[in-house]
């Protein structure tokens, strides 16, 4: 995987787009349609590893990604808290498909910061050496 | 449909473990998930279908390869006295002979062989390096050592047994955790 094809990377670079296209619809239609935060989450996670098959090149600081995943968690929890404990959605019926958006929104983000950290941290730091 | 599909989760499971080459079963085990979320899928769970197709068949394959190829290098010991090191590395045509048969085997396996000769006791080599194979000249004797977690070993045998040296003869001896 050393080798930098050009047709590789010509092809990731216009796929790139509909991943996240895909995964964006994924996490926004999930409580209507199959789909949802984890599976939206997992597919914008292959943005990266589809940037590290075209070029294996460590760009990321990983450590602000997992400040980001754990941001992702803790407002997650928060907004879960809020919403059981306020009782908006017995007043405002309308604002649940809001709050089904915002969540998977946020559990997409924390899972596809988890995989990525999880694919590059076993990509360029775990070896025999 | 849903037929065809269970027969091929069969199909691929079992060649899955059947095969030779570990990269060939990383990749039937991708097909084994995209049949298998296709059958969830006609079981009525889209949801659990798309997150077994997206992990399954992708993250796990990519990462599965990425390890096998971290996984690739295959460091082979060559125990020599001293005074056979000193004669400017030239070894002598029997030597050179085992080491291509080495390479031979190793490019079979799709492995990439790194060969180092090295003066070091045996016991130091073992306590102290990362290796696969150890390789020990006593008259005319081979022994190979391995290490307990090379999982080439017994084709190793097979393919030395069919590649026979015209001089050396080969021994066969695991290292044992116990000893490290």
């Amino acid at each position: 995987m050393n080798d930098h094809s050009q047709l590789l990377n010509r092809s990731m670079g216009i796929i790139y787009p509909f991943i996240i296209l895909f995964g964006l619809y994924m996490i926004a239609n999930g409580h209507v349609s199959p789909g949802g935060g984890f599976q939206g989450g997992a597919v914008l996670s292959a943005i990266f590893i589809a940037k590290y098959l075209s070029q294996p090149i460590m760009f990321l600081d990983l450590a602000r990604v997992q400040t980001l995943e754990k941001t992702a968690l803790l407002a997650l929890l928060i907004l879960v808290t809020l919403f059981i404990t306020l009782n908006v959605y017995q007043t405002f019926i309308q604002v649940i498909p809001y709050y089904l958006i915002l969540a998977n929104l946020l559990i997409g983000l924390k899972v596809a910061c988890g995989m990525t950290i999880i694919f590059y941290r076993f990509a360029f730091y775990e070896s025999r050496e | 449909m849903l037929e065809i599909a269970l027969i091929l989760i069969v199909i691929t499971s079992i060649t899955a473990i059947q095969t030779r080459y570990l990269r060939q079963a990383v990749l039937y085990l991708g097909l084994f998930s995209m049949a298998i979320s296709f059958v969830y899928l006609m079981y009525g769970a889209p949801d659990v279908a798309l997150a077994e197709a997206i992990i399954g068949s992708t993250l796990s394959t990519i990462l599965f390869i990425v390890a096998l190829q971290k996984y690739k290098i295959y460091t082979i010991y060559y125990a020599l006295q001293a005074d056979e090191l000193e004669e400017n590395g030239q070894l002598s045509i029997h030597k050179q002979q085992l080491i291509k048969t080495l390479e031979k085997f190793c490019t079979k396996q799709e492995l990439e062989a790194q060969i180092i000769y090295s003066t070091e006791p045996l016991e130091h080599i073992i306590a102290q390096h990362q290796y696969a194979l150890i390789l020990v000249e006593k008259n005319d004797v081979i022994t190979i050592y391995a290490h307990p977690e090379n999982y080439k070993f017994d084709s190793l045998k097979q393919f030395l047994e069919i590649e026979a040296h015209p001089r050396y003869h080969y021994e066969f001896l695991k290292v044992e955790e116990d000893i490290l």
